[in-house]
């Protein structure tokens, strides 16, 4: 009657975070070569997402298929140690789909896409010195987007798309509760849910053949309800712990101006600079079905905005072949402190290169590779005081087929 | 088609690159800096042993902060380091205690462990009241010298290895027949460096009896006993790192049973009572929250009327125990307040000498004192684990509400490594805390 436990005080679940390291710029092979620029240019059904606007200027109605194994490879060096700690290797799979018709007149037309703008997969082990932060995230947010695209006049093209998001999250992390035979607890939180959005672009063609395109797409606040959190702890403790949660996912909204220029008939030079809103994540809660044991948690994010340029060219070196290269800088919007291993994010440097070819005036590959280096970053978070340094490399290889009509 | 054997080759390129290189981060380059730790030695009671959970047992060896200390040394020229270990057929030692189960009420079921045990027997001697209890002998050299219940006012008291079953087993003679001193077992043999947390016990036993069953060293006693000790320990040149002595009063064997949850335990079945009553060196009195109540006492004492104990020198007393002046709680279960402020001026005076004799020789200082203390709760994350001094909960303390956790034995010895660093310029890694358990459930 008397030696009260309470145990629930001390068992905190630290919450999960989205940063810039979910944002997944990867949706045309075509863009990806040049680094991911894509507003002001109308190259391919990818700008069903770059532009919607410039849909309406693509010359052949088409589809556009594509994949990007994503190789996130992080690394932790703990303050302290010199035990450089390496995430464990596994693919991501961002891919994105579009196919836009419309009359032959080329006065309006009809797509829809299919993407990944959000996402990560990490897994760090359940081994590692940050474990009781992250084991791993599985993040996917898959949207589609029906769009039509109108020219207003001959050089201005307007565009719109409903966008339906899909989301999912798999979030794994050791609980520092010792069970009888010596290991961790495991927590594993996994839901799914949807969000709503739109995706609106304006295109100009400008007299002196520079064309620009102006872009919003609207943030997705995508609901998780009745997700499934499996709680592997003792068994005397397990009827304290929850068994469902709810959550949302606050995917920002983007703002994009782009440029293309045109030197001669061969060359694209297209420069984008965009504004990721991430200050509306102020913070992120998980509510649970039992808090016996562990609180509800609300985790202060308090972002601040992201942004990103990035400038990339396109020869088209023979009939045939053409060649891609690209170069972009995005900075964190991740303050000091709240750098975690979901999202161990900094300022990054983007680095592409891509090519395509015709086979035919139908058939085109593409094939694409990506280089995202994230800067070293040494942190204590304000929330685990897990204090270490964080660096990263993504390399993503992709390869799209486009049939044109 | 050349091409393409082109693009297959373009693009096997691109998978080996992004298969096999991984992310680097260039971590500091190794360095002893001006210590030497090819014979590391650790110099202490049953912290420095591994005790936990009530007992000292293979688990808690293996997890001792001086083995910790020791493994992470290895990256800057540590040497090997030989633990006291019981074997595998004895591996659980002196006995322990696990956590059996909870009570309906959310109160833990403390289960002793007594199979595969290392007691080898009892010995009676001669003007010494209780029996010593005697566990099976370790022979050959070590490097952990950690004595469970040693004081440093011992460490020169020739007939102590008859005395202490833990210093008993590393003595070469039987029971009955040992006068080496712990001082001069330790430095028999050259080492290097050294790590010394003696100290604690000489304020420990006064803490956990209530201030009945034991006596705090006298300070001036304690002052030339810690020089004499440092001064051996240093005499050939060897460097280290010595510990401060934690508040006695802020662990959970002291901080769990609290004279408000006792009350109201009582006042459920009796609202009437408005107190419990303690004896104190000034006679019985209320007791308040600054009186701290052990872990171990009895609960089911409160409120019955005391039946008489001959064996024990207990008289019958017809007064409901705790809850009336002429029936008061016994001083050996309540710390009282002034005895709490007593502790602490007594471990104040023996950290001020720590610490002067530790920087007259140039030594590394881990302040357990005031490093312990930020884990009053709700206490503190460290790499993304909440910890504080709660019993059970808390992630350091084990069991037994004194001794810590494989845990929490990691983080002292990342305390020490973080001191050791910073006085001798060396780069011993820290351990991850990620690697160690804290109290298993059932």
């Amino acid at each position: 009657m008397i030696k009260k436990l309470l145990l629930a005080a001390c068992i905190v679940m630290p919450a999960t975070i989205f940063a810039q390291g979910f944002q997944v710029n990867l949706q045309g092979q075509k863009q990806i070569g040049m680094a991911g620029a894509g507003a002001g240019t109308a190259m391919d059904g990818a700008s069903i997402f770059f532009n919607p606007g410039a849909v309406v200027m693509l010359k052949k109605n088409q589809v556009n298929l594509g994949v990007s194994p994503l190789f996130f490879k992080s690394a932790f060096l703990k303050s302290g140690s010199n035990n450089v700690e390496n995430n464990v290797d596994e693919i991501a799979p961002p891919f994105e789909a579009y196919a836009v018709f419309g009359p032959k007149s080329g006065k309006i037309k009809f797509g829809i896409g299919a993407y990944t703008p959000f996402g990560g997969l990490v897994n760090w082990g359940d081994k590692w010195s940050g474990k009781y932060s992250l084991i791993s995230l599985n993040l996917k947010a898959i949207y589609i987007q029906p769009t039509i695209s109108v020219k207003i006049t001959d050089n201005i093209g307007f565009g719109a798309g409903f966008v339906y998001n899909h989301g999912s999250v798999n979030l794994q992390r050791a609980v520092p509760i010792t069970k009888s035979d010596g290991s961790d607890s495991k927590a594993t939180l996994d839901g799914s849910g949807e969000g709503y959005g739109w995706n609106a672009g304006i295109y100009f063609k400008t007299l002196s053949g520079v064309t620009i395109g102006i872009v919003h797409k609207s943030k997705v606040v995508t609901k998780l309800n009745g997700g499934d959190a499996t709680f592997d702890v003792p068994t005397a403790l397990q009827s304290g712990f929850p068994t469902k949660f709810d959550s949302q996912l606050p995917l920002p909204a983007t703002t994009s101006i782009g440029f293309g220029f045109y030197p001669s008939s061969k060359t694209t030079i297209a420069f984008d600079a965009n504004w990721v809103h991430w200050n509306v994540y102020k913070e992120l809660a998980f509510d649970y079905d039992n808090n016996a044991r562990i609180p509800d948690t609300k985790s202060p994010r308090n972002y601040s905005d992201g942004a990103s340029l990035k400038l990339g060219i396109n020869q088209q070196q023979t009939d045939k072949l053409a060649l891609r290269a690209g170069v972009g800088y995005a900075f964190t919007p991740v303050k000091d402190g709240y750098v975690t291993p979901e999202a161990p994010d900094a300022n990054r440097i983007i680095l592409s290169a891509g090519l395509g070819y015709d086979f035919s005036s139908k058939f085109c590959l593409d094939l694409s590779f990506l280089y995202e280096g994230i800067e070293s970053r040494k942190q204590t978070n304000l929330e685990s005081n897990l204090s270490g340094t964080f660096k990263t490399n993504v390399y993503i290889p992709g390869i799209g087929l486009s049939y044109k009509f | 088609m050349k091409k393409y054997t082109n693009l297959k080759l373009i693009l096997a390129g691109l998978v080996l690159l992004t298969t096999a290189c991984k992310t680097k981060i260039d971590a500091p380059a190794p360095s002893k800096g001006s210590a030497d730790f090819s014979k590391y030695i650790a110099i202490g009671n049953s912290l420095t042993a591994g005790y936990a959970d009530g007992g000292l047992y293979l688990e808690g060896q293996i997890n001792s902060y001086p083995n910790i200390i020791a493994k992470q040394m290895k990256a800057v020229g540590g040497g090997d380091f030989i633990q006291p270990l019981f074997t595998e057929a004895q591996s659980n030692g002196s006995g322990y205690l696990k956590l059996g189960s909870f009570n309906a009420d959310g109160t833990p079921n403390l289960v002793p462990v007594t199979d595969k045990l290392a007691v080898r027997g009892q010995i009676n001697i001669p003007g010494f009241p209780t029996p010593v209890t005697l566990y099976t002998k370790y022979a050959g050299d070590i490097n952990n010298f950690g004595v469970p219940g040693i004081k440093l006012q011992q460490i020169t008291f020739a007939p102590y290895g008859n005395l202490n079953g833990y210093f008993e087993r590393l003595l070469p003679g039987n029971a009955g027949t040992n006068n080496t001193t712990y001082l001069d077992f330790v430095t028999a043999k050259p080492f290097t460096f050294f790590t010394n947390w003696l100290g604690n016990n000489d304020a420990l036993g006064y803490a956990t009896t209530g201030g009945a069953g034991d006596v705090l060293t006298d300070k001036a006693q304690f002052a030339a006993l810690y020089s004499a000790l440092i001064t051996k320990l240093t005499a050939a040149g060897a460097k280290g790192a010595v510990a401060t002595i934690p508040d006695v009063s802020a662990i959970p064997f002291l901080n769990t049973v609290t004279i408000g949850a006792l009350l109201a335990g009582v006042q459920k079945v009796n609202p009437a009572v408005q107190a419990i009553y303690i004896s104190t060196a000034t006679g019985p009195r209320p007791a308040t929250s600054e009186d701290l109540v052990i872990l171990t006492f009895p609960t089911a004492l409160l409120g019955k009327p005391t039946a008489a104990d001959p064996t024990n020198n207990v008289a019958a007393n017809p007064y409901p125990y705790g809850l009336d002046p002429r029936n008061a709680m016994e001083s050996k279960y309540v710390l009282d307040k002034a005895e709490v402020a007593n502790a602490r001026d007594y471990v104040a005076s023996y950290n001020g000498t720590i610490k002067a004799v530790a920087a007259g020789k140039g030594l590394a200082v881990f302040d357990a004192f005031s490093f312990l203390n930020t884990f009053k709760a709700p206490g503190q994350q460290i790499e993304g684990i909440q910890f504080n001094s709660n019993f059970i909960s808390g992630n350091i303390f084990s069991l037994d509400g004194v001794h810590l956790t494989p845990k929490g034995y990691a983080i002292v010895a990342n305390e020490f490594i973080k001191a050791i660093n910073g006085q001798y310029g060396s780069t011993i890694p820290t351990a991850n805390l990620a690697d160690y358990r804290s109290v298993k459930f059932p």
